[in-house]
């Protein structure tokens, strides 16, 4: 068992880990995942005693102190009960010593008997375990292939069948097809070890780990099942992480995180560059503590839910237009609300915004129910429009458009104004000379009155943004610049989007979230992957159908399920590959 | 479909293998570029032997002689001496004699000591060897075990104190060091001897005899040793503090190998690969710095026999030490090609 509590090390004053509390038990496998410098490998090398900076805390392996021992003691420990594999595996081997003499000298450095006939049969059985070819021993390391090299590492790290075992970017240097073999050995591997997976790649931690935890500047900040925060990241870290990390089976496009790292920041780490901070974060350092199924450290309890919406029914007479629907978009965070016309997107959206009023259920914002929507109201939640040039005033030029939010909020003086307007406008990627506010709305094209219109709208700074179809009047090529602005608002500001759309095909590259809505009510809801490649409803796999694709004809379409089977009768095309 | 396939994979194997033909060829031809080099560099060095020493002003009856010699000479004397040291011929015959000599194994006959080249060599270069092959062998080890431990401590003390101190002997040249030796511990303490490299007529044998030729080898021997160990240690230190921070070096500690493994065996054999390649670069400095310390003892070696033969423009003697000692440099540096191909596996498998 190993208990780590209270880890710190510092180099140079500078803290890089900042107190690391792990319990682990034999069989345990934790995946310690973050960027590069949030002091992932820090925390292996400090395990192994190899840091040369100041290590304070607990480090118990089979209730023996680690941290007590003497240098000698400390050196007897490396290799036999714990062990580690280290990245680049380019230059981790002593390119003058042919390999099986290095992993010889594993087995040697911590042997008191046994004649060399047994070291050499524990290499060849290593050898064969790690699935190498025993000839491959008498080669020096320049001889070997990536992926070799790292098998030897590997059998090197388990030459004294350690108890502990640290995986340090295991595959961060190998090709896909490799990497895969490399994962499927480990993973036989460290059954039966307690085995730490330190990497940047979500992938090979999903695949080695069942427990997860994100480091970020030396702190612990989300912990848990792997499924489980993969599936459903609370952190806002964790989700950035997610999002920014290229897979097979998200759909949205990809997104970064605002900002960099630093170390030693009052209050909590990540608060620079936090789209949901208050006060408190950049003040106090949250603790790690319980939030049901993980540990998650954060004052605002993860990612917080912007709008919570429950049991809402809009009627215009007798017809039920929105029947009871369910609905929480948490910050940050996209939901696409697909549906034909008239199943009660836009009732929904309007309901939302305040232009109708609910029968039944409740809205909540940021935790509080709506009763009434005030001007403050209106600085939170704004609204953007399918047709952009009738949501502008004909009578209102572009700085008067973008400018009348702020007077009615009575926002700063007139000359600020204006400021804030030509800011938000290069914001949306428009001109902000004099020439282009003038301009008139039948001045304009689609593509840029669509911008005035969302600059508009974010103009207050808003939490959540209802996009209403607000790309379906815009060529493809201004749609796709539109979509990607939105991302990247998103990104940079933490904005919610609520994004009402027909079209399942932009609503899987834009959402985290996707709801399908049909005479009313959500039938299916899930993430965007799920849906769009799983989905439940007879409904939902009628949309998908539908759904744009590149294909001439639905019969090429279905074919594509059988990849090589098509040989007679049309040639195949290089997409159905 | 499958037929074709295992057609494919056969051909190679059939009739003549051209791949491994070639891969002889060019092997061959590398390896005689390799070779080429050391010839196009001794024949650059057999004219320039030939042509520097007559290009010295002076004359050499005029050094065997003296200038009072001369004039009690007389002129038939001289034109048969003239004849017989074949003073009177060209250049160009002069040159062509000099080659074929050589190809004969005769570097001639000395003016001075009136003896064949060769065994004048022959009787002083044993004491050369042992001089700057000791200093040479002790130097570089010393360089490299004090540039380990040095660089493995990087920034302690030891590490401090010891780069001050050798950069600070490295100051000096060889024969000042000679000289300070010879004083302080020839004069003033008399615990080495002043000249020499055996007690002439002591009628020793054996084991005493060593510990005489060790006595009398011991201040010389320091003095190119104290002064030469520091470029070994400079680029030891060096390159031992680029090595301990590879990755294989952190792969070493990781599986618990002691410090003297991680020292000597992982970062000292790597940083000794341009250790070697340098020691091969210093053997000239070294057979200069010899030749001066050499007169400072009085010490009958090679340098010495240089000096001599310069005072007394011996030209064929000083031809044949000229050649001896490049062609020392350059076979011993045609040793550490081949020895650095054997250190590294990278670099024979790379040939």
């Amino acid at each position: 068992m190993l208990e780590i509590s209270d880890l710190k090390v510092s180099y140079d004053g500078t803290e890089i880990l900042a107190g690391i509390d792990l319990d682990l038990l034999r069989g345990d496998s934790l995946a310690i995942i973050g960027e590069s410098g949030a002091g992932k490998t820090t925390l292996g090398l400090a395990l192994m005693g190899l840091l040369d900076g100041r290590t304070s805390g607990r480090i118990h392996l089979d209730g023996k102190d680690v941290l007590s021992l003497d240098g000698k003691e400390r050196r007897k420990m490396r290799g036999k009960d714990m062990a580690m594999v280290f990245q680049n595996v380019e230059d981790a081997l002593d390119p003058l010593m042919t390999v099986s003499d290095q992993i010889e000298e594993a087995i040697s450095a911590h042997r008191e008997k046994g004649g060399p006939e047994d070291v050499r049969d524990r290499v060849r059985r290593l050898f064969k375990s790690v699935g190498l070819e025993e000839e491959k021993g008498e080669s020096y390391p320049h001889q070997l292939s990536g992926g070799e090299k790292q098998r030897v590492l590997i059998a090197m790290a388990l030459a004294n069948d350690p108890q502990v075992l640290i995986l340090d970017e295991p595959t961060a240097s190998l090709d896909a097809v490799t990497k895969a073999e490399i994962t499927k050995l480990l993973r036989e591997r460290i059954r039966e070890k307690i085995c730490l997976v330190i990497t940047h790649d979500i992938s090979t931690a999903a695949k080695l780990t069942e427990k997860m935890a994100v480091l970020y500047a030396g702190r612990i900040i989300e912990m848990g099942e792997t499924t489980g925060l993969l599936e459903n990241p609370r952190h806002p870290y964790t989700r950035g992480l997610i999002r920014s990390s290229p897979n097979m089976t998200t759909t949205k496009d990809l997104q970064g995180i605002p900002g960099r790292m630093v170390h030693g920041v009052a209050g909590c780490p990540f608060s620079d560059r936090c789209t949901q901070k208050i006060d408190r974060c950049s003040k106090e350092v949250p603790q790690l503590s319980d939030a049901g199924d993980r540990m998650i450290a954060c004052h605002r309890g993860g990612i917080i839910p912007l709008l919570e919406i429950s049991k809402v029914k809009t009627c215009f007479g007798d017809f039920v237009a929105v029947n009871g629907v369910d609905l929480t978009l948490y910050e940050g965070e996209t939901i696409a609300l697909v549906g034909e016309s008239g199943s009660g997107k836009t009732t929904l959206a309007k309901t939302v915004i305040g232009l109708f009023d609910q029968e039944e259920g409740e809205i909540r914002l940021e935790g509080e129910v709506l009763v009434k929507r005030n001007r403050e109201f209106y600085k939170k939640v704004q609204m953007i429009y399918q047709n952009p040039k009738e949501s502008i005033s004909h009578r209102m030029n572009v700085l008067d458009a973008v400018t009348e939010p702020l007077e009615v909020q009575k926002v700063g003086s007139p000359a600020e104004r204006i400021a804030i307007v030509k800011r938000v406008l290069e914001e949306v990627e428009l001109s902000s000379d004099d020439a282009f506010l003038k301009k008139y709305p039948h001045q304009i094209s689609g593509g840029e009155a669509q911008r005035v219109a969302i600059a508009r709208s974010l103009v207050l700074n808003p939490k959540l943004l209802i996009a209403d179809e607000p790309t379906s009047a815009l060529d493809a090529s201004v749609q796709a610049k539109i979509l990607k602005l939105l991302l990247n608002l998103q990104e940079k500001r933490g904005l919610s989007i609520l994004f009402i759309t027909h079209d399942i095909a932009i609503a899987r590259k834009v959402s985290d979230r996707l709801a399908v809505m049909l005479k009313g009510k959500i039938v299916e809801e899930g993430p965007a992957s799920d849906v769009t490649t799983s989905p439940v409803h007879p409904y939902t796999m009628r949309l998908l159908e539908v759904a744009p694709d590149l294909a001439p004809t639905r019969e090429a379409r279905e074919t594509r399920g059988g990849l090589w089977g098509v040989s007679e009768g049309r040639p195949l095309r290089a997409r159905e590959l | 479909m499958q037929d074709l396939e295992m057609r494919h994979l056969e051909s190679p194997k059939v009739g003549w293998d051209y791949q491994k033909a070639t891969a002889r060829l060019t092997s061959l031809v590398r390896r005689g570029a390799f070779f080429s080099n050391y010839v196009i560099a001794f024949t650059i060095i057999l004219t320039l032997n030939f042509v520097l020493p007559r290009m010295m002003p002076g004359d050499p009856l005029q050094a065997i002689y003296g200038e009072e010699a001369l004039l009690a000479m007389t002129p038939q004397l001289e034109t048969e001496l003239i004849a017989r040291l074949s003073l009177d011929q060209s250049m160009s015959q002069q040159f062509v004699a000099y080659i074929l000599a050589l190809a004969s194994g005769d570097l001639g006959h000395s003016y001075y000591y009136n003896q064949q080249v060769l065994a004048v060599i022959l009787d002083f270069l044993p004491w050369t060897l042992l001089l700057t092959g000791t200093a040479l062998v002790i130097s570089t080890l010393l360089g490299f075990v004090l540039g380990i431990e040095s660089g493995y401590r990087r920034g302690r003390r030891l590490d401090k104190t010891l780069l001050a101190g050798l950069m600070f002997l490295n100051g000096f040249p060889d024969f000042f060091m000679g000289i300070v030796l010879l004083l302080v511990f020839g004069v003033v303490f008399g615990m080495v001897p002043l000249s020499g490299a055996l007690t002439p007529y002591s009628g020793l044998e054996g084991f005493p005899l060593v510990l005489d030729i060790l006595h009398h080898l011991l201040a010389p021997l320091a003095a190119l040793v104290l002064v030469r160990v520091t470029s070994a240690y400079l680029l030891t230190r060096n390159t031992m503090i680029t090595t301990l921070k590879e990755n294989f070096v952190l792969t070493a500690r990781a599986k618990g190998c002691s410090e003297g493994q991680i020292k000597y065996r992982h970062a000292g054999r790597n940083s000794l690969l341009p250790v070697v390649t340098a020691t091969g670069l210093m053997i000239p400095h070294m057979i200069t710095g010899a030749l001066f310390v050499e007169i400072v003892f009085s010490y009958p070696g090679v340098g010495w026999l240089l000096y001599n033969s310069l005072l007394t423009r011996d030209y064929p003697l000083i031809q044949g030490i000229l050649l001896m000692v490049t062609l020392a440099v350059l076979v011993t540096n045609l040793l550490v090609d081949l020895l650095y191909s054997k250190l590294d596996p990278r670099v024979s498998h790379a040939r």
